[in-house]
Order: structure tokens, then C-alpha cells, then sequence
């Protein structure tokens, strides 16, 4: 059926409590749960509400995310009526080029909202996790004759780095005010960097606030309309759980999670696959040595050794004597013989060499950057 | 403005493969799942993009809509070209007439227009029941040296099973000299593999008269290769060393998985410079659960295994209750084994769901099979080459 919802995916913001995982990437190109990038959530929530519509806005380190959505094919937007737009920063007469804030992307972006033919649009950010039916968001919008609809959730997961942004919503659904960063939260509704409007609005509005000298969407073009009242800015509760992967911490406890089957089972609900790339490796091989439990395992891993409560990527070898504890590996690490390695996350084509042993507390996990050998 | 190729090949996926009994009771026999993520069609399919073969017919015939399905738009493969791609070919009607494939010539007969779109110098032709990984350039680059009218792919086989084989016998140059359907007394060990070469031009012309011959069972083996060597055709055999399995038979099939638990494996799927692609059904990681054992098996995304498997293959999705015991078995795509559930020597097909303490397979004899959607109830006994239906 033809959607009514042009989206768009903001990955712009660096978050500094991710350290080395975002060194070479962007927020929405991480490594999650054995086989995704956090993206692939957002883009099959889009396609499962059945947007074809969808524009990703880049800022930095945006080449493992190019290289990941390439042309769209694995999420069906290859199409002459569908596609992946990818919205690189340039620099044209009128400014562009790096992005102080959201409002500033959307702004350089603003011909991409033009061409779009979609009544409504969704815009999100990309740093959390979540399923939701973009299309039941809009219906919702449309019922309560809404200008504005922000998508918040009361899931505390996404409260673990101590800050947020939180909504002030009265018994109406209608929300009053939005608080940042506070110590302590006045209000149980998270804002999850997510809102749906005409399109129509969002251009006019993105064209007032930069005129205005705004850079930022919520801090300061949403405070200002929460304190207008010319607008009616909805909130939209997101059902299930949610995670917001603002720090290394709250990336490896977001990962470790998914070991839970409540958990997987909702968030992979059959009916609503997450499409991903694909690499093509065989099944993963367990051999006589080999002791699994409590872990996810995607395929090509082979496992000659003991690993629990873990989750391998893709093609991770652990040999035999080795053991992984509390761990994420991430796509071709290998563990060498007789290795120990307990909290730890190490990223793409890590070696752990023959006997080493590399120990962290379980709620300070060590991060092993990219192609490093220890 | 349809754009020549060296080389074009042509699968046959079109027989019923009633050797597989209940497996393909549904589905036609290339569409068979194997190995945990492929199907059997994957192999030949992989093989030819590997070749650098990016045109390619499949003729099917047996409940092709599964296999439909699964070949979509060949994207999988890389085979969703402007300049080519893979085509089904099911049998069709041209106005005077209009029949199902008679045998393997016939088939290629009644598709000779499409290979002809092409111009092609070559044709290589295939079948959709082979487990193998096979560089086909080498075998077109022996046809062209050998100036061959056709190339026939052969391996060598144990005397003692010789004789249950169409054997090829040469002199010390390839040339084969004589073909033999299983010969009680084989005088070579160079059993065909079913796959061909053919120069197009030479191919025409003898499933040309191979169709004028009503005496003819228009069968490749049969009659269109004896009737090239009978005519003084140049008739070169391609050894290949590769690891080869013929996977007609349920016992065959689950002999080939067996083979992939070998340390190390007879055939690497591993391999980087020759992948083997599949459709993904896009499944999270598999789970192995606090109390899971796996030893000495392949494990495909989705699984979600609480009880012990060891020495099995199984396939995306599928469910391995508490205290179920899954032992030397193949488990197809979705299937479930219920809790305290024992799978021994057996092949549990697409989506079966096994009931709590139902023993299937014995750990001597035949391979028992469960087929496809079966729903076996708690506490059922499925005996060692049984097989048990919908």
C-alpha cells in the first residue's frame, strides 16, 4: 500500500560515553547483537510501517555506514518507488557543511523534504533501540489532530547514563513542558529524539527556527513552541522496552540483555524481521571442545573452546582451552588457545594472542579497539 | 538487444526426485533444504557465478513454486543482471505444440530458443542434485583445448561401486572412447557427474535429431551422448577432484550433511573465494541456553537450543526444547523438537514440530525422516527408516 510517511534518520550526534566503539564510526553504524547495526532497527521499524520513503542524514565517520546500507537492497529500498536516500554534509552558498544540531542537518536537508511527496514525516535519531509501528504513530497523530507528535517511552532502561530528555504530559496526552539533563527527572516520560508532523509544518518551521539563529530541534525550536502554545505537540508512549546505547556501559548491558528470550522474542518478532547485510558465512561449527551456554552465536563463528554468557558476531574463532565470560566479540575476533577474556568488548578483527588473559569488572567493561592483537 | 555470451548453462531442477520420498513430497528436489542455511540448488547456482557464468536457465517441472520462490529475482546470487541473470524455464506451449519435459534432451530441446538469445559458444548443463563446489571455466577452458564437440565431467570412483555409475572409458588423452550406463564389469572408474559442456552449435544439431528419433527416450546418457560417439564426435572427459556428492537418496543426503561435521570437512564452506550463497531469512544470532550442550554440529541463525545436540546440523529457526536429544540428525528450517524429545539418525523436515518425549530414528539402521509440517504427538515412535507424513 503507498505511505503517507517520508522518514528520516539523523545519525549525526557523536556521543563521547561511547569512546573508542565510535571511533570510526557513527552511533548508528555499532555493531549490535551478533549481526546488526543499530540502524537496521530503525530501518525495519520504517519498512514494517510501510515507508519506502528513506532519507539518512550523514555527518561523520559516515563510511562503515554508507558501506553497510549500500544501495538498500537488503531492506527492499533498491526500488523506482522506493530507495535509501543517503544525505551527506555539503557545502553550499548558504553555509552547510558540519552540523551544530539536528535543526541544521534538517535545514541543509531541507531539498530532500521538498522532493518528498508524503503528507507526514518521521524523524528520528539514532542512538536507541526499539520496535514501533511508525504507521499506528500517525494514525494516532491524525485521531487526536495533533501539529506535532514526540515519540517518549517510561521504560527506565534508557535512564542509565543519567541524562535525557524528559516529557511534562498532562492526563490529555498533550505535552506541557520538556526538561534536559536533570539531575533528578521531574517527569517518568523520556523523549525519544523522535516525532512525526506534516511535512509541510517541518519545513516551515525548520525555516523560521534557522532564520531565528537556532541550531538545535529540541533544546530550542521544541522549548520554543512547548512555550508559544500556537502548536498542539502530542506524546506518542512507545510500548515494550527500549534501550538507549548513550555509553560504553549501556552498550554492553543493551547487548547482554538480548541473552534474555523475552527479550529477543519481542524485539525479533517473527512477522517483523530486522533485514541486515549480509556476509554469506556457512553455519557456526561446534567442535568435541566446545562449551556454550547462556550466549548468542551468529554463524561462521567456530567454537573449539567454552564461552558463556556471550555474544559472537560473525566469524569469531575461539580455540580450544580458551574461554570467553561476559563478553561481546565482535565480527572475525579470534581467541587464541587457552585465552581468557571476561567483560570485555572487543571490536572488529581483534586477536586475543595464545594464554593472554584480560579480565574487567562486569560493570566496567574493557573496549579492544578495532584490528588490535593483545 | 539481447547481449552474446561465451558461455551459457542450463539447470535441470525439473524431476520429482522420488528417491527422497517424503522430503519431496511438497517441493521439487533442488529446493531440498542442506547443510543448515543452503538448498541443494545453491550449490550449482554459486558454482556458476563463481565461474564467472552469469546466465543461467533452470527447467523446472516438479511443484516448481517453492524453487520459485527461492530463485525471486536471483539477487541472492548476484544473478539479477540487466545482461543476463538466472531464468526458470517451466515447459510451455508454442501454439502447434506443447508438452512436459520427456526426459533430460527433451528438456534442453524445448529450451534450445532460450540458450539461442545469447549466441552462446558453449552450453553447460547442470543438475539441481548435486553437492560440489566446481570451477566450470576450468572445464570450458579443457573443451576448447581439446577442440571438443562435448566435455563430460567425471570423477574417479572406488572400483567396487563402479558398476552402479554411467562410466566413461578413455584413451590416454581424454577422448572418451566409449560410455558405458552401470557396467557389470566396468572397464574405467570414471563415472560421469552429470555435467556437461557442449559447443552450441554441436548441441543443436543432435537434440535436433535426437527429437526426430522416436525410438529415442531423449535422455542425455542414453541416447545424445552414445549417438556423438557413434558419429565420430570429439568426446573429452574432464576429471574433477574435487568432493562430489550425489544427494537422490535420503540415505545420500544425510550422508553429505554427516560429511560437513568431518574435522576437517571434505568440503570447506569456509571459503572466502568461493562462497556458497543462500536466501537469508534474516534471523538473529542462534541461542544456546543456560543449559544447552552442543558438540561437534552446525548451528544456523534463529536456533534457540535448551536441550543437547551433538554430532547434527541444524538449519535456521529451529527449536531444540529442554532435555530434548538431537544425535546424528539433520533439522530442517523451523522445525521444533519438544522437551525430552530423542532424534537419532533421522531427518526432521521443514516446520515438523516433534511432541514432547517422542523418540524418532534408532541408533542401527535406515534413516527415519519426518516430513514437512508433520506434527508428531507426545510420546510417538517413529522406527529407524520409517517415514512419517502430514
Amino acid at each position: 500500500m503507498k505511505s503517507n510517511i517520508v522518514g528520516l534518520i539523523f545519525t549525526g550526534d557523536r556521543i563521547e560515553d561511547l569512546r573508542d566503539l565510535i571511533r570510526n564510526r557513527s552511533v548508528a553504524a555499532l555493531p549490535m547483537l551478533g549481526r546488526y547495526r543499530l540502524i537496521d532497527f530503525l530501518l525495519s521499524n520504517m519498512i514494517h510501517s510501510g515507508m519506502h520513503n528513506i532519507g539518512i542524514i550523514m555527518q561523520s565517520n559516515y563510511h562503515s555506514l554508507m558501506d553497510h546500507i549500500g544501495s538498500g537492497r537488503e531492506w527492499d529500498l533498491h526500488g523506482k518507488r522506493s530507495g535509501v536516500t543517503i544525505l551527506p554534509p555539503y557545502v553550499s552558498n548558504t553555509g552547510g557543511g558540519v552540523y551544530d544540531g539536528m535543526l541544521d542537518a534538517l535545514h541543509s536537508n531541507l531539498s530532500f523534504l521538498r522532493r518528498s511527496s508524503e503528507r507526514y514525516i518521521l524523524v528520528t535519531d539514532s542512538y536507541m533501540l526499539y520496535r514501533v509501528q511508525y504507521d499506528e504513530v500517525c494514525a494516532r497523530h491524525i485521531d487526536t489532530k495533533a501539529d506535532i507528535t514526540l515519540l517518549y517511552t517510561k521504560d527506565r532502561n534508557v535512564r542509565r547514563n543519567g541524562w535525557g530528555r524528559y516529557l511534562n504530559i498532562d492526563p490529555d496526552g498533550i505535552v506541557q513542558s520538556m526538561e534536559f539533563d536533570p539531575t533528578i527527572p521531574h517527569y517518568p516520560n523520556t523523549y525519544m529524539s523522535a516525532f512525526l508532523m506534516r511535512r509541510e509544518l517541518l519545513i516551515d518551521l525548520v525555516d523560521r527556527a534557522v532564520a531565528a539563529g537556532m541550531h538545535h530541534f529540541a533544546r530550542e525550536l521544541l522549548v520554543q513552541l512547548l512555550h508559544e502554545r500556537m502548536y498542539k505537540i502530542a506524546g506518542y508512549e512507545c510500548p515494550g522496552e527500549i534501550w538507549s546505547i548513550d555509553s560504553v556501559l549501556a552498550y554492553y548491558q543493551t547487548n547482554m540483555d538480548f541473552l534474555n528470550t523475552k527479550v529477543r522474542t519481542h524485539v525479533f518478532a517473527a512477522d517483523r524481521p530486522i533485514w541486515t547485510k549480509l556476509r554469506d558465512e556457512m553455519p557456526a561449527r561446534y567442535t568435541s571442545t566446545a562449551r556454550v551456554v547462556n550466549s548468542l552465536v551468529a554463524d561462521g563463528c567456530v567454537i573449539e573452546g567454552t564461552v558463556e554468557n556471550s555474544i559472537l558476531f560473525r566469524s569469531v574463532a575461539v580455540k580450544p582451552g580458551a574461554v570467553v565470560r561476559n563478553s561481546i566479540l565482535m565480527q572475525d575476533a579470534l581467541i587464541n588457545r587457552n585465552a581468557e577474556v571476561d567483560s570485555c568488548i572487543l571490536d572488529k578483527q581483534t586477536t586475543v594472542r595464545e594464554g593472554t588473559r584480560i579480565v574487567a569488572p562486569r560493570d566496567f567493561p574493557i573496549v579492544i579497539g578495532k584490528n588490535l592483537t593483545i | 538487444m539481447i547481449r552474446k555470451k561465451s558461455c551459457v548453462a542450463m539447470l535441470l531442477a525439473g524431476g520429482q526426485g522420488s528417491r527422497l520420498g517424503i522430503l519431496t513430497r511438497n517441493v521439487a528436489k533442488p529446493a531440498v533444504p542442506f547443510g543448515g542455511k543452503y538448498r541443494i540448488i545453491d550449490f550449482p547456482l554459486s558454482n556458476c557465478v563463481n565461474s564467472g557464468i552469469d546466465v543461467v536457465g533452470v527447467l523446472t517441472q516438479y511443484r516448481p513454486l517453492e524453487l520459485n520462490a527461492y530463485i525471486g529475482s536471483g539477487a541472492p546470487w548476484d544473478l539479477d543482471l540487466n545482461s543476463g541473470g538466472v531464468y526458470v524455464l517451466p515447459p510451455y506451449h508454442t501454439g502447434k505444440t506443447g508438452e512436459w519435459y520427456r526426459g533430460t534432451a527433451n528438456a534442453i530441446y524445448q529450451n534450445l530458443e532460450f540458450a539461442k538469445q545469447y549466441n552462446p559458444d558453449y552450453v553447460l548443463i547442470l543438475s539441481g542434485d548435486h553437492i560440489y563446489k566446481m570451477d566450470y571455466s576450468e572445464m570450458i577452458d579443457h573443451h576448447i583445448q581439446h577442440k571438443a564437440a562435448a566435455t563430460i565431467a567425471v570423477r574417479q570412483v572406488p572400483w567396487e561401486e563402479a558398476s552402479r555409475f554411467g562410466i566413461m572409458n578413455t584413451d590416454e588423452d581424454f577422448n572418451i572412447t566409449e560410455f558405458e550406463e552401470k557396467p557389470a564389469n566396468p572397464k574405467s572408474n570414471n563415472a560421469s557427474m552429470g555435467v556437461y559442456v557442449f559447443s552450441f552449435d554441436k548441441l543443436y544439431k543432435y537434440l535436433e535429431a535426437d527429437e526426430q528419433d522416436e525410438a529415442s527416450s531423449n535422455d542425455f546418457g542414453n541416447d545424445v551422448i552414445p549417438a556423438m560417439l557413434s558419429a565420430g564426435e570429439r568426446m573429452t572427459a574432464f576429471t574433477f577432484k574435487g568432493y562430489w556428492k550425489d544427494v537422490g537418496t535420503i540415505e545420500s543426503l544425510w550422508d553429505a550433511n554427516m560429511d560437513l561435521l568431518k574435522q576437517p570437512p571434505p568440503m570447506d564452506l569456509h571459503d572466502r573465494k568461493w562462497r556458497i550463497y543462500a536466501r537469508n531469512i534474516g534471523m538473529p544470532p542462534h541461542y544456546a541456553a543456560k543449559g544447552a550442550q552442543v558438540l561437534d554440529s552446525l548451528v544456523t541463525e534463529g536456533c534457540q537450543i535448551e536441550g543437547a545436540v551433538t554430532h547434527s546440523v541444524l538449519s535456521a529457526n529451529v527449536t531444540v526444547e529442554a532435555g530434548a536429544q538431537v544425535i546424528d540428525s539433520v533439522i530442517m528450517p523451523f522445525a521444533r523438537i519438544g522437551k525430552g524429545a530423542v532424534i537419532r539418525r533421522a531427518i526432521i523436515a521443514e516446520h515438523a514440530v516433534i511432541g514432547a518425549n517422542a523418540v524418532v530414528g534408532e541408533e542401527e539402521g535406515d534413516i527415519a525422516v519426518v516430513g514437512s509440517n508433520a506434527s508428531l504427538e507426545a510420546g510417538t515412535r517413529v522406527t529407524a527408516g520409517q517415514q512419517v507424513g502430514e
